[in-house]
């Protein structure tokens, strides 16, 4: 259950069922991959809501919850916790290309 | 190349697998048509090996006792190339872990792995795990026993085993046939040592009750010796009173360990004899022909005579320095003469530890068919092993090896770092473990200082889970969050090679992550102004005590 609500801004994440992608739920009710297009509550009741609609919408995704974020000067959301980063930039070192072999 | 010396699947293991796979096909088609919920669905997958991870489904595939046909290995490399990003990831039980896995791909990808005798079940859920071995096993100049004979048995009597698919918690066995353990047995569920008794009898010296995790133990010996036919009584009787006593209260004291510590090694030993005693006679003995059945399929491959010396090996050990450390370092005694083991090192400086991609898991398959009966193993320290190779082959396996990467001289030096996947994949971890694993291995590259450094494991987790053993490395890295920041922690003199089996003590605070370069770097100067002839990093840890240690690394705080 959500927790510390008051006065964050938070995001509703999941992974997507067919693959496992994470998203975020868009304005319009959609799971969208860019968090740039997720919907974005305000305030504890905010919050409330957003994960009650993300549950309602969740067919297509896992477990969805909700993620605290920060918001810039131009509008742009950035996780809180490293574990939200990283679900949102990927893996923080260069994985090995799928036929190269690297130090030949 | 035909799969000889190995374990064949039947008719039974085939019919079963088949069956399970066309059961989660439906399963997964069921849950993508909205018929079945998560919460339904999620022990199905997680049965069939199929985790849900931080970006993407990941797929644990089981490599019993790790031994791979180089066919097995190819079929791996195609699954990560049609199923997922092209690489894979060798982990600590010696299995194969697939990190981009897409739902609907699984069936497919499970029935593909099914064409080679392959799956992933078990591989998840509170059962019995892969059983683990010795990666050296049939090659070993020290082997009293095959250790994979009884892993397969015991993978037999296990599979899908009705009573044990509701265990408290999860269970993990490791058997040993060598007096210098390799396994780690003394830190399973269940550690199973081979040793012959003075009356020159085969059997089992019982390991009860060992785990690393939140609450690291070190198992405790129930039985001495007990005779080899008697293996699944005793496994049985264990499990039972596991079963029965093992806390389901409480997530973190449900595994075994916890229940021999908190009723007592005497009081578990008597009821896990009390057990067996019922049990010994019925149907779970041996016969003599079922066990001379399976070891017949682990018959060792018919090795020409090679010769024990090679000109050419002699030649390049004076001539070619990397050469040199290499047969130093990466090759061991085989138990003929002519032949020596030889470990690639999937740990270049700075690569993610134990990740290969397709290309190389092919090149490794190559070299296993030219140079190594077809055979390889992975070892629980995400390595990769040719367990036969021909002396006068030495220099060409290196080259080979070179050209796929694998080559650097570092196996059981401060390089060869054991690393979970961490917060980089796993939806369990607090912290990274990669990238410092990465940015060690980068720091220390220079193979004559790892040389002159010597032994010293490191052994690196990104949460209390343990999967990196860190509890056991000489230098244990345990990332842990505190407040939103990623803090690592230090522990020295853990230990679990050659019957020294020690859990790491805490060396002092959590430090951030971009001090742990210069901390281990700290603590290695402080081993070398410090150690006399021929002692280990651990040694002298062992000998000084932490003060200088924990005074060097703690110095700029």
């Amino acid at each position: 259950m959500a927790k510390n609500l008051s006065g964050e801004l938070h995001v509703a994440s999941a992974n997507r069922l067919v693959d496992g992608v994470v998203v975020f739920l868009g304005d319009a009710g959609d799971w969208v991959t860019d968090i740039a297009r997720a919907a974005v509550a305000r305030d504890g009741r905010a919050a409330e809501i957003l994960l009650h609609r993300a549950r309602a919408e969740a067919f297509t995704v896992v477990e969805p919850y909700l993620v605290a974020v920060s918001e810039d000067d131009e509008g742009a959301l950035e996780p809180l916790s490293l574990r939200e980063r990283i679900r949102v930039s990927g893996l923080t070192f260069h994985a090995i290309a799928a036929d190269a072999v690297r130090y030949a | 190349m035909p799969d000889t010396h190995f374990y064949r699947y039947d008719d039974y293991d085939r019919t079963l697998v088949r069956e399970r796979i066309a059961q989660f096909r439906d399963q997964v088609r069921r849950r993508l048509a909205g018929e079945l919920t998560e919460e339904q669905f999620k022990p199905l997958r997680l049965t069939n090996g199929l985790y849900l991870q931080l970006h993407a489904y990941m797929l644990r595939i089981a490599i019993p006792y790790g031994t791979l046909s180089s066919r097995q290995l190819r079929k791996l490399a195609d699954i990560a190339r049609r199923y997922d990003r092209g690489y894979g990831h060798f982990t600590t039980r010696q299995n194969l872990q697939l990190n981009w896995i897409r739902l609907e791909d699984a069936p497919d990808a499970l029935a593909a792995l099914a064409e080679v005798d392959m799956h992933a079940m078990q591989t998840s859920g509170n059962c019995i795990r892969n059983v683990t071995a010795d990666h050296f096993a049939g090659a070993a100049a020290d082997e009293i026993e095959d250790p994979r004979i009884w892993c397969e048995i015991v993978r037999q009597w296990s599979t899908l085993h009705p009573e044990f698919s509701f265990l408290p918690r999860k269970f993990k066995i490791a058997i040993t046939g060598s007096p210098n353990d390799r396994a780690a047995v003394r830190v399973h569920d269940i550690g199973l040592r081979l040793w012959r008794n003075p009356e020159g009898r085969v059997g089992f010296e019982v390991i009860v009750g060992g785990g690393l995790g939140r609450t690291p133990m070190i198992g405790k010996t129930l039985r001495e010796f007990l005779p080899r036919e008697e293996l699944l009584a005793y496994l049985e009787a264990t499990l039972r009173v596991y079963n029965r006593y093992g806390r389901r209260d409480n997530l973190y004291k449900a595994r075994i360990k916890i229940l021999v510590h908190e009723i007592g090694a005497e009081k578990m030993r008597a009821e896990v004899e009390a057990e067996y005693a019922a049990v010994r006679d019925g149907a779970l003995r041996l016969p003599a022909a079922t066990i001379e059945a399976i070891a017949a399929q682990f018959a060792p491959p018919a090795l020409p005579h090679r010769p024990a010396i090679a000109a050419e090996v002699e030649r390049l050990r004076l001539e070619d320095r990397a050469f040199a450390l290499w047969l130093r370092s990466n090759t061991a005694p085989h138990r003929l003469a002519g032949y020596r083991i030889v470990t690639a090192s999937l740990k270049p400086a700075g690569a993610p530890p134990g990740d290969a991609s397709a290309a190389q898991m092919d090149g490794v398959a190559d070299i296993a068919d030219a140079f190594s009966q077809g055979e390889v193993r992975v070892s629980h320290e995400q390595n990769l092993v040719f367990p036969h190779v021909a002396v006068d082959d030495l220099p060409e396996v290196h080259r080979a090896l070179g050209r796929l990467g694998f080559a650097e001289a570092n196996v059981g030096k401060i390089g060869d770092i054991i690393a979970c996947p961490g917060l980089d994949y796993c939806a369990l971890a607090n912290a990274r473990s990669i990238p410092v694993a990465q940015r060690i291995s980068g720091h220390f590259a220079e193979l004559a200082r790892q040389h002159d450094i010597g032994d010293l494991k490191i052994k690196i987790s990104g949460c209390i889970n343990a999967c990196g053993h860190h509890h056991v490395g000489h230098i244990g890295i345990l990332g842990v969050d505190k407040n939103g920041v990623e803090l690592y922690q230090i522990s020295l003199g853990g230990d679990v090679d050659f019957g020294r089996t020690a859990i790491g003590t805490i060396l002092g605070p959590a430090i951030e992550a971009d001090r742990v370069v210069g901390a281990v770097d700290s603590l290695v100067a402080t081993y070398l102004e410090r150690r006399t002839d021929g002692e280990r990093f651990v040694d002298t840890y062992r000998r000084v005590g932490a003060q200088p240690f924990k005074e060097r690394v703690y110095a700029a705080v």
